[in-house]
């Protein structure tokens, strides 16, 4: 396997279109504060979109990546020891754009404490966002306690072999925690589409047990991304072999999986014959956007990864298989719009689609540049999120991050953070 | 008026005699609409004052007469032994969409909020082709999938069986649009039919009296702009003993509206018929909206 990393310079040169992304979700963000919802694509038929889909895409990625950290912290996986924290990193990063995605979506917004101080938790929504909550604040605890040994020098006190001995055992406490509860949130997503009883296209029994799997395969693929691109242990350069070829495998069985829950749901769906049903699966088959199922939902986002991931040697170079991560992903981003969108296009009743001639009352979406450009800077705003970290936590200065030397009689001190 | 009314013909007599009647409860009716306090949003067991006016003459065939009498009998008992309910005869509508026009003005809807839309079928092939009309508001069901999911609890069932918004607590997140099988619900955008013309005409800019209350529209963030909304069987009239918008203006008298706890109810009479159905009964919905076939 080629020990390939991005040079510091590729790194800076992801700051363009990042930064260019969050010029143009500033802009989209100042209209959605100042204009509310006018700019939308969506109406009172089509009434969840790209937003939507996004929240669902983000929330997988973010419960995902803390699948993956489970594996040093939770399960304690000898390959995975030192990369739980750069899991927690773009877990955050994608729970941020996540909420901000399903925040901006709200149509007020600045009365999201409602959720909170008036819950009516009978709601599969409210149930998701409290959970999530707890998911954040238990990301934000584990981050504090994984990145001690960077922030704690800063602050001029030493951080002993003992205190991150402790601290170690405390996050995996919390991480048995965290991973309860980012279960229950990836699990609670699909409840959260699949209790709709009137909508054939999400009312899958399977849909709170496939999310589950949906989380778990994106947030490996952004893993593998991360791994393949981002990862150099310093004292073993073997282990991100090793975390790379878990990854790229278990990211192989997880398109399969992927793959055949698809299959299995979609012939079963027109089996039955469910006309709803039938309507929604023909509109992503041959609707008016079939580039979108077959091109990238299926071609880029299953066939091109699994080809990588199969190929003798594409499958040990570690650009390769960063690449057929972001094909996973990209995949991804398109099964959730398809997941979130056809259900919605298909008339709850015969004449609707007629019965009033509104812009806002049609069966159809697509979503606008506006759409488009909240979701472009959030993304945005995520990869910085993880650039900013990645400099300033993983590739800390290494004096900065190593305590003094011990005088004697006292413990020694941790090692050097993993990450270079 | 008196020397007119000298001058006037026996059957103009008459009329200028039920117009002088008519004309104070006309008033007393604006009145105490106009001046009402405004209901608490929320609030299911404060029944507002039925206003006292004169009985109306009951039995003369006139069934919106009849509909209006058994209103104000409804408006006597407490909140909750009222059960309100809409039957709407599906041979006598002939899909003018007058009901949908006079919800919107009544309820003062912006652009791509309507609660009662018509929708029209074609059934058959030339020659044997017909086209069906079913206007379709809020199916107000006692079961209703809109109401369980809200997050934030700003959607329910009254006591009297309609199902309502507090449009200061909902959040806007769609949810309940989602989970209704009749899409029924609407997401207010904050647009205007005149935007985009030389200038906003005024009446778009005046208040809704939805749920007892003026609703003006300023701003994405001022309610109900980013809420969701839907019919209530026009409850800021129905409460003061008028009979929904869409009841009193259809052409065909296709619309029926009263107490399904009053046994001698018209809508009791018509249910009774054997023609009434439910729209997608198979889900449990128990819509309080019955079409007779």
């Amino acid at each position: 396997m080629r020990e390939e990393r991005l040079p510091a310079d590729w790194r800076k040169l992801l700051w363009v279109p990042t930064g260019v992304a969050l010029v143009i979700g500033l802009v989209g963000f100042v209209d959605r504060l100042a204009n509310g919802h006018e700019g939308a694509a969506y109406g009172s038929y089509v009434m969840w979109g790209l937003w939507v889909a996004m929240y669902l895409f983000f929330a997988g990625l973010a419960t995902g990546c803390f699948f993956v950290a489970s594996a040093d912290y939770v399960f304690e996986i000898r390959a995975f020891r030192g990369f739980g924290r750069l899991c927690l990193v773009p877990s955050a990063a994608a729970m941020l754009a996540g909420l901000l995605h399903i925040w901006l979506d709200l149509g007020h917004l600045e009365r999201i404490w409602r959720v909170y101080l008036q819950p009516n938790f009978i709601s599969p929504m409210t149930q998701v966002v409290w959970l999530y909550t707890a998911f954040g604040l238990l990301l934000a605890v584990i981050s504090w306690l994984a990145f001690k040994d960077v922030w704690r020098p800063l602050l001029g006190r030493p951080y002993t072999a003992e205190e991150a001995q402790a601290d170690r055992r405390l996050i995996k406490a919390l991480s048995i925690l965290g991973l309860l509860v980012a279960f229950a949130v990836s699990s609670g997503v699909g409840g959260l589409l699949g209790i709709q009883a009137s909508k054939t296209y999400w009312h899958v029994g399977l849909f709170p047990v496939q999310f589950v799997f949906f989380a778990l395969a994106s947030g490996v693929a952004l893993m593998l991304i991360v791994a393949a691109f981002f990862y150099r242990p310093a004292e073993d350069r073997g282990r991100r072999q090793r975390i790379l070829v878990i990854l790229a495998q278990a990211t192989l069985a997880l398109a399969l999986l992927k793959a055949f829950f698809l299959f299995a749901d979609y012939v079963q769906s027109i089996y039955g014959g469910e006309p709803a049903n039938v309507e929604a699966i023909r509109t992503v088959v041959l609707g008016p956007y079939p580039l979108a199922f077959w091109g990238l939902q299926i071609f880029l986002g299953i066939v091109v990864p699994v080809v990588i991931l199969l190929h003798p040697r594409l499958s040990k170079d570690g650009p390769w298989l960063g690449v057929a991560g972001l094909l996973t992903l990209i995949g991804f981003v398109a099964a959730r719009l398809i997941i979130v969108i056809p259900a919605q296009v298909v008339p709850e009743l015969e004449g609707l689609r007629t019965a009033f001639v509104d812009e806002r009352l049609t069966f159809e979406y697509f979503p606008s540049l506006w759409e488009w450009a909240v979701t472009v800077g959030i993304g945005g705003l995520a990869v910085a999120l993880f650039l900013l970290a990645y400099q300033f936590l993983l590739l800390a200065p290494a004096p900065a991050a190593v305590p003094p030397a011990p005088a004697a009689g006292t413990v020694p001190k941790a090692p050097v953070p993993a990450e270079r | 008026m008196r020397a007119l009314a000298a001058k006037a013909s026996p059957g103009r007599r008459q009329f200028l005699k039920a117009a002088a009647l008519g004309a104070p409860a006309l008033a007393a009716g604006a009145w105490v609409r106009g001046l009402s306090p405004p209901a608490e949003a929320g609030s299911t067991t404060a029944a507002p004052p039925v206003p006292s006016l004169p009985a109306l003459e009951a039995g003369t065939g006139n069934v919106l007469l009849r509909m209006q009498a058994e209103l104000r009998r409804a408006l006597a008992k407490p909140v909750a032994e009222r059960k309100w309910t809409m039957v709407i005869d599906l041979r006598k509508c002939v899909g003018c969409s007058a009901c949908t026009v006079a919800c919107i003005a009544e309820n003062n809807l912006p652009p791509g909020v309507v609660y009662r839309p018509v929708l029209e079928e074609e059934i058959g092939e030339y020659p044997n082709v017909t086209r069906r009309f079913t206007p379709r508001p809020c199916q107000q069901c006692d079961e209703p999938p809109c109401v369980p999911v809200c997050p934030v609890g700003a959607t329910w069932t009254q006591e009297d069986g309609v199902v309502v918004i507090d449009y200061i607590k909902c959040i806007g997140c769609r949810y309940c649009m989602a989970a209704c099988p009749y899409s029924a619900r609407y997401f207010d955008f904050g647009e205007y039919y005149t935007d985009g013309t030389p200038q906003r005409q005024p009446y778009e800019e005046s208040p809704s009296p939805e749920y007892g209350r003026s609703w003006r529209r300023t701003g994405p963030y001022s309610s109900p702009v980013g809420n969701v909304r839907k019919c209530q069987f026009c409850l800021h009239r129905i409460n003061i003993g008028m009979l929904p918008a869409c009841v009193t203006t259809c052409i065909g008298q296709a619309t029926f509206f009263g107490d399904r706890n009053d046994p001698d109810s018209l809508v009791n009479e018509l249910l009774a018929s054997g023609r009434a159905i439910r729209l997608k009964e198979e889900l449990g919905t128990k819509p309080k909206v019955y079409y007779l076939v």
